[in-house]
């Protein structure tokens, strides 16, 4: 239903790209969350797919119409998108109930249709508030029924969580994509957080650099990450340079990158050969308990260090670790 | 009694008062002193109140105050409507359209600040008298028939609001280019047109800072007197000067004043009302600018209209009149002396401007800094002086100053010296006199942009163990630059157009533009007068342009 | 482009301030200054302080602003007040300053013997310089000199709405009321104002010159203006202006019993004078008949010496009657003026 044909994008006339050649497809009703950290062009690619900012070059196409290309542009209010901003944007002078009146005034049975999406989102009886006198939780979920509330065809929430403190977080990340998934609304998902983004998406699309370079189903991101970019968004990773292949006494391609999960470093293993193919020796530099584990700070004899994690309390200052051949990840580079 | 916590007890008059004792610090005492400095003036108007009214208040009230109440009440009335009308539709469609002119137009609106209202008054009259510009223009149509007058109170209430309405223009247009654009695109998104999304949300939303702006241009607007008395239309100034010169009754004139000062007030606290109101809307500043939009050419010459209208007839209609004027009297009025005055006039405007807003920033900050709560209303008496009558407010500065110098001279004569008088009718009397009358147009601008700081920023640079003053210098008064430029810009221009103050306490052979023009003027030589009046206009045109540049920038 | 402006904020401290202080310096240091507070902001009135400079060698000195300003000026500053003379523009404000103990007695014969006695104060304490007649102005297609007469004529039939007439907090109309006061005391004065203002034409507005423009363009027959107004605009740069004052004829009222209503600008020694004999020979100065040509030649007003003639464009009006009222009496009865034009609404 969006389909995103080679976007490109510059704020400085082609000396630097926000975006450059990003090309996907988005099916109905998925929930697509898009990650990259800060400055990958993520904000400018929902920008663009809401109208807020032209594309250089490129296409998108929602619902078999095209909304921008280098020769049309639809206007945003005529767009049907949805937007959900970072900080909420509610209008401070109008009602719960006005601000989410506002897109719909010439729906019929608006305030129905407004009531409908109060009771949504679970604040039925607040229509009479101001956004100031809410908590942000709630104000967060005023702007989403007040993007629903125009049946848009496609919704995007930009960062939407990023304002909330961890716990409020879960929570509300878990109530939004319940209401959303009642609507069967299709989702576009701007986040840096990776844990929200597995938690609620079918697909995630990792930007780099304006660069889309991994949209995947979530399982298999975390299985098999296109680059050690996409490999240590999902988890701590450290390569396998050659300093590490010479410790461990592995061998591995030459024109490949390899990198290893740190959970998958195993500690003191038992048995030598049943569970790690590579083995060496490290000093423990330091220790911190974390709950029931205990994370180390080690120090390999070629003078590399590494973070791992063990559940064991009384390790020596002299260790075993060692990985398994099928964990190592591959990356063509 | 002795419940301890208890309502009555934390809010006895003994706990207060003890609470009062410990709040009170420096600043709270820094603020009070400044305040009663440049609310002195005022005070010795106000003190004048307890010797009640002379004998022909009766008579006045009888005959006249009607008049005032009603000529008053139409100009604020219809000049809020002219200046909103002109200031809010110019100010929305430069900042969120893109048509030809635009760059050029966006300090083209601010020009007609540069122009004392009472010579667009002069000019006016004289396109649309007989045997004015447009007379002969209707004459050379063979359209004799047509007259328009303008000498009448609708005409006064035209001429002052294309005079004043860049003030609302500024303030909105502030707000519209740097506050609005995140909530701008949360109503395009919810697939909202460009007229609902102005009279629904970017209206209300710039309400406070139209309204701020509004307050100027009424203060203004009732405290004119050259326009309203060639116009024949009688408010409460021109009453104050009638009352105080024609019935040598100063005692009557004061209390007009104090009328006059109640409606400013009443004014005032309206505004605060309104901030307050919309008070919660997000002070975050958004970096994102608001983003123009481009619609079809025939559209786009239609807003070019739309915009220049307010221009033409504020700034290319009657500068064209006066340099028309110019033209024909050249010959007789030009003199070289007029760059020495224009020098002059600028030096004395640029230093007054800066010693203003140098209080405006005192009383700001130093008010900021008490921890009692009510100082900050109490700092907001200061501002009181833009809403009276300049002549007044140079009575009411000669009181204390001559007391003054009085004292002075008896001191010094003790030394053997013989001094004379040392402040009046020097510099400092002037100086002194411009920053009562102007310490609100300085103090506006800067105390808007000081709001948008979040307390956080000085706090954090507090717990640091930074103190106040070093906080301003290295934290707070680089953030707020903007505002005090465009304050001293405002003060400045104000100044440079000001009469009645520098006529009563100027220094003499020391001259300014505005007298000059003045003293054509009021001897009916209003063609004369249009030399000066350009020189007024083209010395404020340079920082006009200056401080357009500024909030671009921003 | 911040150093352009920085270098011109400097220079133009450096003129305003530095001048201010050169001018003090000047003034302890020789004592040869006049200060001139005066409400005659003309011109020509430039040119005949520097005339006086030049075969004097003393500094004229001056402030401007209006009469009334200057006079709660010279109040305030008390004894300490820099000023030597107060030139004003009408007869009341002068008379209004010496009731307040503003200005002094002099002895000069100069003035004594050229001033004619009924335009100079009978205790020397002020001096007509110029005189200046309100006359009638009428449109001479529509009305013929013939059918005016007096001030007290205007309340007929015959003007009904054709009166044009500024504003009464102009002192010209006030020192008009207060001399009708004189003649025909205040209830006759009440019925006269309350005349005028059935008879106007349109509310009062506007300058002396505007009435004339009003009655060219038909919006009245006759305005009340002073005779000056029309020498200038016979003399303006402005082409449309002359025309319309060419359209005008002039009148002088009341030629037959006591003569046009006269009016003086004239000037005074202040009380605290620290330059007093500057201040004489000041205003001896301006009764000289070099300064009386100028006043008359550049402002279009009739000299107070008999011996000067009046410019060319004023004097083909004639020689007319002058109202011999003790001027005095326009200071005294100012008060009494304003309250009647209140009580009769006349704006």
């Amino acid at each position: 239903m969006l389909t995103i044909k080679s976007l490109s994008k510059s704020f400085d006339k082609g000396k630097n790209y926000a975006l450059e050649d990003v090309s996907f497809d988005l099916k109905a009703g998925d929930v697509c969350a898009i990650v990259g950290e800060s400055g990958s062009g993520k904000t400018t690619l929902v920008r663009l797919i809401a109208g807020l900012e032209r594309p250089d070059h490129g296409s998108i196409v929602l619902e078999d119409k095209v909304i921008a290309s280098v020769d049309k542009f639809v206007q945003p209010e005529k767009r049907k998108i949805g937007l959900v901003f970072q900080e909420y944007a509610l209008f401070p002078h109008l009602t719960i109930f006005d601000n989410i009146l506002y897109g719909i005034s010439k729906m019929k049975n608006k305030k129905a249709r407004v009531q409908e999406m109060l009771d949504l989102v679970g604040l039925s009886d607040m229509g009479k508030r101001y956004p100031h006198q809410l908590s942000g939780g709630q104000q967060q979920r005023v702007a989403l029924a007040r993007a629903l509330a125009p049946k848009p065809s496609l919704l995007i929430l930009d960062e939407p969580f990023s304002n909330l403190d961890s716990m409020l977080r879960t929570q509300l990340r878990n109530e939004v994509f319940d209401i959303i998934k009642k609507t069967g609304v299709t989702v576009l998902f701007v986040t840096h957080d990776t844990q929200d983004a597995l938690s609620v998406a079918d697909e995630i699309l990792i930007l780099q650099k304006g660069k889309v370079v991994q949209k995947d189903a979530a399982a298999n991101l975390y299985v098999k990450p296109n680059n050690l970019y996409v490999a240590s968004l999902f988890g701590d990773t450290v390569q396998i340079n050659k300093n590490l292949q010479t410790a461990f006494h592995c061998p591995l391609k030459e024109d490949c990158c390899h990198a290893i999960r740190n959970e998958k470093i195993k500690v003191n293993p038992t048995t030598y050969d049943s569970d790690c193919d590579y083995i060496t020796t490290a000093q423990v530099i330091r220790k911190v308990v974390l709950g029931d584990s205990i994370q180390l700070l080690l120090k390999l004899e070629s003078g590399e260090q590494l973070t791992v994690m063990t559940k064991d309390a009384n390790i020596s200052d002299t260790i075993h670790i060692g990985f398994n051949s099928k964990d190592i990840l591959e990356f063509n580079q | 009694m002795k419940q301890v916590g208890s309502n009555k007890e934390t809010f006895s008059l003994k706990s207060r008062l003890k609470r009062l004792k410990r709040d009170s610090n420096r600043w709270s005492i820094f603020t009070l002193i400044i305040v009663l400095f440049l609310a002195l003036p005022i005070i010795f108007i106000g003190v004048e109140l307890f010797s009640g009214p002379g004998e022909t208040w009766s008579h006045i009230v009888q005959h006249l105050l009607p008049e005032y109440i009603w000529n008053s009440l139409y100009l604020v009335v219809f000049c809020s409507v002219l200046v909103l009308l002109f200031g809010v539709s110019s100010a929305w469609l430069v900042s969120r359209f893109e048509f030809p002119f635009r760059k050029q137009l966006e300090w083209l609106l601010i020009l007609p600040l540069a122009i004392p209202s009472y010579i667009v008054g002069y000019a006016y009259a004289g396109m649309f008298d007989y045997g004015g510009s447009l007379d002969l223009f209707f004459r050379a149509m063979n359209f004799d028939f047509i007259r328009i007058d303008i000498m009448n109170r609708a005409g006064l209430a035209f001429v002052l609001s294309i005079s004043l309405f860049p003030y609302v223009y500024v303030s909105a247009r502030a707000f519209f280019l740097n506050q609005a654009n995140n909530l701008l695109e949360a109503s395009k998104m919810l697939g909202v047109g460009e007229r609902k999304t102005f009279f629904k949300l970017m209206l209300p939303l710039a309400r406070p800072a139209i309204v701020a702006g509004l307050v100027l241009v009424l203060m203004e607007v009732l405290n004119d007197y050259g326009a309203a008395s060639y116009y024949g239309v009688n408010t409460f100034t021109t009453g104050i000067f009638r009352s105080w010169f024609s019935l040598e009754e100063p005692e009557t004139a004061v209390y007009l004043s104090a009328l006059l000062i109640i409606i400013i007030f009443a004014l005032i606290l309206f505004e605060k009302w309104q901030v307050r109101k919309v008070k919660f809307t997000s002070s975050k500043t958004n970096n994102t600018h608001i983003q123009r939009k481009e619609t079809k050419k025939s559209i786009q010459w239609v807003i070019f209209s739309v915009v220049f209208l307010p221009v033409l007839l504020g700034f290319v209609l009657p500068v064209g009149q006066l340099i028309y004027w110019a033209f024909i009297t050249a010959s007789t009025v030009f003199d070289l002396e007029f760059i020495l005055i224009s020098l002059q006039s600028f030096g004395i405007a640029i230093v007054s401007a800066l010693i203003t807003v140098f209080f405006a920033l005192l009383l700001i900050y130093f008010s900021k800094w008490s921890a009692l709560r009510f100082i900050k209303n109490i700092a907001r008496i200061g501002v009181l002086g833009y809403a009276i009558p300049g002549a007044v407010i140079a009575i009411g500065i000669m009181i204390p100053t001559i007391a003054l110098d009085k004292w002075l001279i008896d001191v010094l004569a003790q030394f053997g010296i013989d001094s004379g008088l040392i402040i009046n009718g020097t510099l400092i009397a002037l100086f002194y006199a411009y920053a009562v009358r102007f310490l609100a147009v300085a103090y506006n601008p800067i105390d808007s942009t000081a709001l948008k700081v979040d307390n956080s920023i000085p706090d954090s640079s507090k717990v640091l163990g930074v103190g106040n003053l070093k906080t301003f210098f290295k934290i707070e008064f680089p953030l707020i630059k903007t505002g005090v430029f465009s304050a001293v810009i405002l003060v400045f221009i104000d100044v440079m157009k000001e009469l009645p103050l520098t006529l009563i306490l100027k220094p003499y052979h020391i001259d300014t533009l505005a007298v000059k023009a003045f003293e054509y003027a009021s001897d009916e030589m209003v063609m004369e007068a249009s030399i000066p009046s350009l020189f007024i206009i083209f010395t404020a045109m340079i920082p006009v342009i200056f401080l357009n540049k500024l909030l671009i920038k921003k | 482009m911040k150093k352009v402006l920085v270098t011109i904020v400097a220079f133009a401290l450096f003129t305003a301030c530095g001048d201010n202080s050169t001018k003090e310096v000047k003034e302890t240091e020789t004592g040869q200054v006049v200060n001139v507070y005066t409400h005659r902001h003309y011109e020509p009135d430039q040119n005949i302080f520097k005339m006086f400079e030049e075969q004097t060698g003393i500094k004229v000195k001056v402030i401007n602003a209006s009469a009334d300003e200057l006079i709660q000026k010279m109040k305030m500053e008390g004894k300490q007040s820099p000023a030597d003379v107060l030139i004003t523009v009408d007869a009341g404000r002068l008379s209004r300053a010496k009731e307040q103990g503003l200005l002094q007695s002099i002895q000069s014969e100069v003035l004594e013997n050229a001033i004619p006695s009924h335009l100079q104060d009978v205790d020397n304490q002020w001096f007509g310089l110029t005189r200046r007649a309100r006359i009638i102005a009428y449109a001479k297609d529509r009305v013929k000199p013939e059918e005016l007469s007096t001030y007290e004529d205007l309340v007929s039939e015959r003007w009904k709405g054709k009166i044009l007439v500024r504003s009464s907090s102009n002192i010209y109309n006030q020192s008009l009321m207060a001399s009708i006061i004189a003649n025909d005391g205040e209830e006759g004065a009440k019925k006269w104002a309350e005349g005028i203002v059935a008879n106007m034409a349109r509310s009062p507005k506007g300058s002396d010159r505007d009435q004339v423009k009003a009655v060219v363009a038909g919006e009245g027959d006759i305005a009340i203006v002073n005779s000056y107004y029309i020498g200038k605009m016979l003399n303006s740069p402005d082409a449309e202006e002359v025309a319309t004052a060419q359209k005008i004829g002039i009148f002088f009222p009341n030629q037959e019993d006591r003569g046009t209503h006269i009016n003086v600008s004239g000037a005074g020694v202040a009380k605290y004078a620290p330059n007093k004999e500057n201040a004489i020979r000041f205003i001896e100065f301006l009764i000289s008949e070099e300064a009386q040509t100028v006043f008359t030649n550049a402002n279009f007003e009739y000299p107070i010496l008999e011996s000067v003639e009046p410019v060319e464009d004023i004097k083909v009006w004639g020689d007319f009657k002058e109202d011999n009222l003790e001027l005095n009496k326009l200071g005294e009865n100012n008060k009494k003026a304003v309250l009647i034009f209140d009580e009769t609404g006349w704006k």
